[in-house]
């Protein structure tokens, strides 16, 4: 069980589960589109087979393509990393029918805590503490102007089916109820497919904190710590880091058992995230979780010591967990940038292009998760992550040296080229940011204009 | 260009052919397009840039074998010539509609644009591989059941039709 894994993802994602799978020891698949044919990870795998057209439609998110590629090589596992697939739960049962492991959570827990009012109702049977607002969706304009008056503005209207940040809507004032409530339904329909939306209570001044688990098909659950996942535009995050300088020991261990709690609950397996709002006060409410492996975890694997990606896969052949709660150490502070092929000073535009340059930082306790080498194209039909930067330190005053020392060598261009690098320097020389002390909303409020 | 047939004995006509090409190739100035070289009829055909074609007399009757060269003449005796249709998807290739029918097509029939010339099977799914030019089929490449992926060159048509 799981002798070859189908990676079935592109970018940095798909390099680094190719990465995790040689260390194991066991052979990997790339499936690529035609614009994907001479990535890293391609070059990387010890086999390649071409899925389809650049539109990822066609190719990384084509079903019956990926599933014939995995019988073309006889991979008996699939990792889906995450975007594309990687919260399908329809595709994790089709990978079940054709004797395929699914490296994840079996499809129906997948289904439960991806819709997120399913998965509010879930955790709330679990004990776990809950936002002020609605279980089950709200269905007519009328009972979202009663519920929202009864929580009190300002009010966050959410897609069911939303996730990475979009189908959200933020209401303030009372007379914008009944519109945004029409338009996050016409949104989330034509996005999601699906126009159920809840509403919940919006926290102005709160904290994105993050719990990582990883639970085995023994019924036996851990917590890696926690993120902070507070500098985000646009609902999108941009910076992460770990731990959080906001947790006490109490608090840290009330939250992680909470989500440990709550994922084996459904009988959650595989590597999870649960997100919490943290309020000033140091209260915590359960949000959603995402059902697979995230972007940031590589902060949480520095500060563990654990291989979150090795984890998924021992997880998925069935075996018990490496490390007991007790044996899961935290270490010093980790901090990742996300490096986006994005234009800061027009509003975060995707900016591809061939690069010409790119010349990644090195040096102490710094890595650099990229496909990305001089020559390459970064395309316009995928996701603007060009790089992850994250770097280790024994504590955080360090590790913010150590990140904007790193931000000063990562170089990068070419024609039309622009990076999310030079924000990230701004950030990282403000004080607010460096104080630690800082929202959701640092950005709108520190870095605007 | 040449009407392929049944091939006998063309190996040795056509690596003369080729050799000649390569010959006159060298001995030319100025940049070649296209270099074509058939048995069927005995020619040599070197093309520049300009669209001037130089003819030279064939060798001998006989045989009969095709091999069109791009540019200079690397000769590549695996690479059939022709149009190549490809798989429209990763799937498994089938030549008949179900097992133990007649296939849809075979080397050397004439084909029509839209006509079925194979499937490619995807969970269940069966996609058509139709024809986009009109000509002769000189090469079905996978065999029947084989696996394919997407792009893949499965079928190479000599084109009847002018390009």
């Amino acid at each position: 069980m799981v002798e070859k894994v189908l990676i079935a993802n592109r970018g940095e994602i798909a390099l680094r589960v190719a990465r995790a799978c040689r260390e194991l020891g066991i052979p990997c698949v790339a499936v690529y589109s035609t614009a994907d044919a001479d990535s890293a990870v391609v070059r990387f795998a010890d086999e390649a087979v071409q899925i389809g057209p650049p539109a990822a439609a066609r190719s990384y998110l084509h079903i019956p393509s990926i599933i014939g590629a995995a019988l073309k090589t006889g991979a008996d596992a699939i990792h889906p990393g995450y975007g594309f697939l990687s919260e399908d739960p329809y595709f994790a049962e089709i990978c079940g029918e054709h004797d395929i492991t699914f490296i994840g959570p079996p499809a129906a827990v997948m289904e439960k805590m991806g819709n997120k009012a399913s998965a509010r109702l879930a955790m709330k049977e679990a004990g776990l503490p809950l936002l002020p607002g609605t279980i089950e969706p709200v269905a007519t304009a009328d009972e979202a102007q009663y519920v929202a008056d009864d929580i009190g503005y300002p009010v966050i209207i959410k897609a069911a089916a939303g996730g990475g940040g979009r189908g959200m809507t933020v209401v303030n004032r009372r007379e914008d109820l009944r519109r945004a409530y029409q338009m996050t339904r016409a949104q989330a329909q034509a996005v999601f497919k699906d126009s159920a939306v809840y509403i919940e209570r919006y926290l102005r001044t709160a904290r994105h904190t993050e719990i990582q688990i990883v639970c085995d098909s023994h019924g036996d659950g851990i917590h890696l710590g926690e993120r902070d996942c507070s500098v985000q535009r646009r609902h999108q995050k941009l910076i992460e880091e770990a731990p959080s300088i906001h947790l006490t020991p109490e608090l840290r261990a009330a939250m992680g058992s909470a989500a440990v709690k709550g994922a084996l609950s459904v009988g959650y397996t595989g590597a999870g995230t649960m997100e919490f709002l943290l309020d000033e006060d140091g209260r915590y409410w359960f949000m959603e979780m995402n059902t697979r492996i995230q972007v940031e975890h590589p902060v949480s694997e520095m500060i563990t010591g654990i291989d979150l990606i090795k984890e998924q896969i021992r997880v998925a052949q069935g075996r018990p967990l490496t490390h007991s709660q007790d044996e899961v150490k935290l270490s010093g502070h980790a901090i990742e940038c996300r490096i986006n092929a994005e234009d800061p000073e027009r509003d975060f535009a995707p900016a591809a292009g061939r690069l010409e340059e790119f010349a990644p930082p090195g040096g102490p306790w710094t890595r650099v998760d990229s496909h990305c080498r001089p020559g390459w194209m970064v395309s316009p039909f995928y996701d603007s992550l060009i790089a992850k930067l994250i770097v280790w330190a024994p504590d955080r005053g360090e590790a913010l040296d150590r990140m904007a020392r790193a931000l000063s060598e990562f170089r990068v261009s070419g024609p039309g080229m622009r990076t999310t690098i030079g924000f990230h320097q701004r950030v990282f020389a403000h004080p607010v940011f460096r104080s630690g002390d800082f929202y959701t909303d640092f950005i709108d409020r520190h870095m605007a204009g | 260009m040449s009407t392929p047939e049944p091939q006998e004995n063309g190996e040795g006509l056509l690596e003369s052919l080729v050799r000649q090409a390569r010959d006159l190739s060298a001995a030319m100035p100025g940049a070649l397009s296209r270099v074509t070289v058939s048995a069927g009829d005995h020619r040599v055909e070197v093309e520049w840039q300009a669209g001037a074609v130089a003819t030279v007399a064939p060798l001998a009757p006989g045989a009969v074998a095709t091999a069109v060269v791009a540019a200079f003449p690397a000769y590549e005796p695996e690479k059939p010539g022709g149009h190549a249709v490809v798989a429209p998807l990763v799937g498994t290739f089938y030549r008949s509609a179900e097992p133990g029918s007649a296939p849809f097509v075979n080397e050397g029939d004439i084909v029509e644009v839209g006509q079925e010339l194979a499937i490619v099977e995807a969970m269940k799914i069966m996609n058509r591989v139709e024809a986009d030019r009109a000509g002769r089929i000189v090469k079905i490449v996978p065999t029947d059941g084989e696996m394919v992926e997407y792009g893949q060159e499965l079928i190479y048509i000599d084109p009847l039709d002018p390009e």
